[in-house]
């Protein structure tokens, strides 16, 4: 670094404004690009991450208010539901016993095989007849976005095979019986 | 991209990180040590090294 | 090559010569355990090996950013009283949120990955990861004020007020998982609660951790003699200029005779 003096220099801090000046546009710009950064990355938190996702239970409790709005749903695959063809998936998603039927569009995550797999989809409720494993419903959920929310539990793959069954106590309070997927 | 081809450029991205970051720490000592020919001060005197090292 | 010998000493002692080969050991051995001796996950698959990167890259990101605090507190304590009132604390919190920073940037770009393959996106901006890369912009906002040129003291001092503000972000980030609904999922360990993770994996976690430990411990060390070793240019690039306005010979290079 060159900091030989142009002007004749009197005094120390002259000394000092004068490397100052120099490095002081950098540091400005920096601050203004981290400001910004900033805004924008509370901008889009507080857009988002206060209510990431409703559970089936909520959603399906505030279907009226939704409307043909998009929000995110999160629930478990119930994996003897799963059926897929061109493109479109159908399958049922179950939290705290209440159960929705989805029509997804796309290709699902490779976790989705997974049994029981916490997944949180994106779309909006439709009008239309559908029958899940609690009775028949008027509405399904079209989505056309999946993300699969895996959970903090790790197994080795060498000691046990996956569990077809649902994790412990998650169906216990629910008044149906969830068909046994036999494949 | 598959699971194996994820995990091999993470652990790659992360070590060459870390290795990048390590190299441009002790290249920038040495650098300005040489502008300050602290490094002869280290064969004759003590000084400069006992104001490096010992202050942590 | 005596020379070179010298340099390679600049901000190396026996001390942090052991560290750095127990760190770059320990790696080796980390990239062993976590890349063939520990088991697929019985749902991810091989996608589980980039738990043994992310997450001992937060809590190292976490340890340096609560060093930076104690040393940005401890500063302001001492620099009250001026001369050179505990400007190691100032140099220890510099050197301690640049790896925090380091590692924290590491643990996103780890994160993105693990996100593409298990949630099959790389970015949703949920509370943990908005929160993170929070944390991130106002570390980096952190470093940028310490480059900002006023008196070492009043610079310090500044420093530490934002370092001790931005810190509270920490736990924020830490809890983000539990206070809101969140894609990512829960801490994979806390304390109270049994740890639902197998042996190996466990263990796999927790030595990549003491690694990760090693090096972040080796880069703050080194780091901190580096801005020592600034901190001196800069005092004498300060005297050479005070000092050539009574020569009035405008020559760059009068550098080299003067320094000693």
């Amino acid at each position: 670094m060159d900091l030989t003096p142009r002007h004749e220099i009197e005094e120390t801090e002259d000394v000092r404004q004068l490397i100052h000046r120099r490095r002081r546009w950098a540091i400005l710009a920096i601050s203004v690009l981290l400001i910004a950064a900033v805004a924008f990355v509370t901008a889009q938190g507080l857009r988002n991450a206060t209510l990431f996702f409703r559970n089936v239970d909520e959603a399906i409790d505030q279907r009226a208010d939704l409307g043909t709005s998009r929000f995110r749903i999160q629930g478990r695959v119930i994996p003897s539901s799963v059926q897929g063809e061109a493109g479109v998936t159908t399958f049922q998603i179950v939290h705290e016993c209440a159960v929705a039927a989805v029509r997804h569009t796309g290709d699902p995550p490779e976790l989705f095989e997974s049994p029981w797999i916490p997944v949180v989809l994106e779309g909006r409720w439709v009008e239309g007849e559908s029958k899940t494993v609690a009775g028949a419903d008027s509405h399904y959920f079209r989505s056309d976005r999946m993300l699969v929310k895996h959970t903090n539990e790790y197994a080795s793959a060498n000691e046990g095979r996956v569990s077809e069954k649902p994790p412990a106590g998650f169906l216990d309070d629910c008044s149906f019986e969830v068909p046994v997927d036999s494949s | 991209m598959s699971e194996v081809a994820t995990v091999a450029i993470g652990w790659g991205l992360t070590f060459v990180v870390i290795a990048t970051y390590s190299f441009w720490v002790v290249r920038r000592g040495r650098t300005i040590g040489r502008e300050l020919g602290i490094g002869e001060v280290q064969q004759s005197g003590q000084e400069q090294e006992s104001d490096l090292s010992a202050d942590t | 090559m005596p020379e070179s010998m010298d340099d390679s000493k600049m901000t190396a002692t026996p001390l942090t010569r052991v560290l750095g080969i127990l760190g770059i050991v320990a790696g080796v051995l980390m990239a062993v355990l976590g890349l063939f001796i520990s088991p697929p996950d019985v749902v991810q698959g091989e996608a589980v090996r980039m738990l043994y990167l992310h997450v001992p890259s937060i809590w190292i990101a976490y340890g340096s950013f609560v060093l930076t605090s104690v040393s940005s507190l401890l500063f302001l304590v001492r620099s009250r009283r001026r001369e050179d009132g505990g400007r190691h604390y100032d140099r220890l919190a510099g050197s301690a949120a640049e790896v925090g920073v380091v590692f924290t940037g590491l643990t996103l770009i780890t994160g993105m990955l693990w996100g593409k393959v298990t949630w099959g996106t790389y970015w949703q901006w949920d509370a943990r990861l908005t929160t993170t890369v929070l944390l991130f912009v106002t570390y980096l906002g952190y470093l940028a004020l310490r480059r900002l040129p006023a008196d070492p003291i009043v610079r310090g001092r500044r420093a530490a007020v934002m370092a001790l503000i931005s810190f509270i972000n920490v736990p924020i980030v830490h809890y983000s998982v539990d206070w809101w609904r969140t894609l990512h999922q829960k801490a994979s360990l806390s304390v109270g609660r049994r740890p639902e993770i197998t042996g190996e994996m466990y263990w796999t976690l927790l030595y990549s951790a003491l690694t990760v430990t090693i090096v972040g411990a080796w880069l703050i060390v080194h780091r901190y003699r580096v801005i020592r070793l600034e901190e001196i240019r800069d005092e004498e690039n300060l005297k050479m200029l005070i000092s050539s306005r009574g020569h009035e010979r405008p020559t760059g290079s009068a550098a080299d005779g003067e320094v000693s």
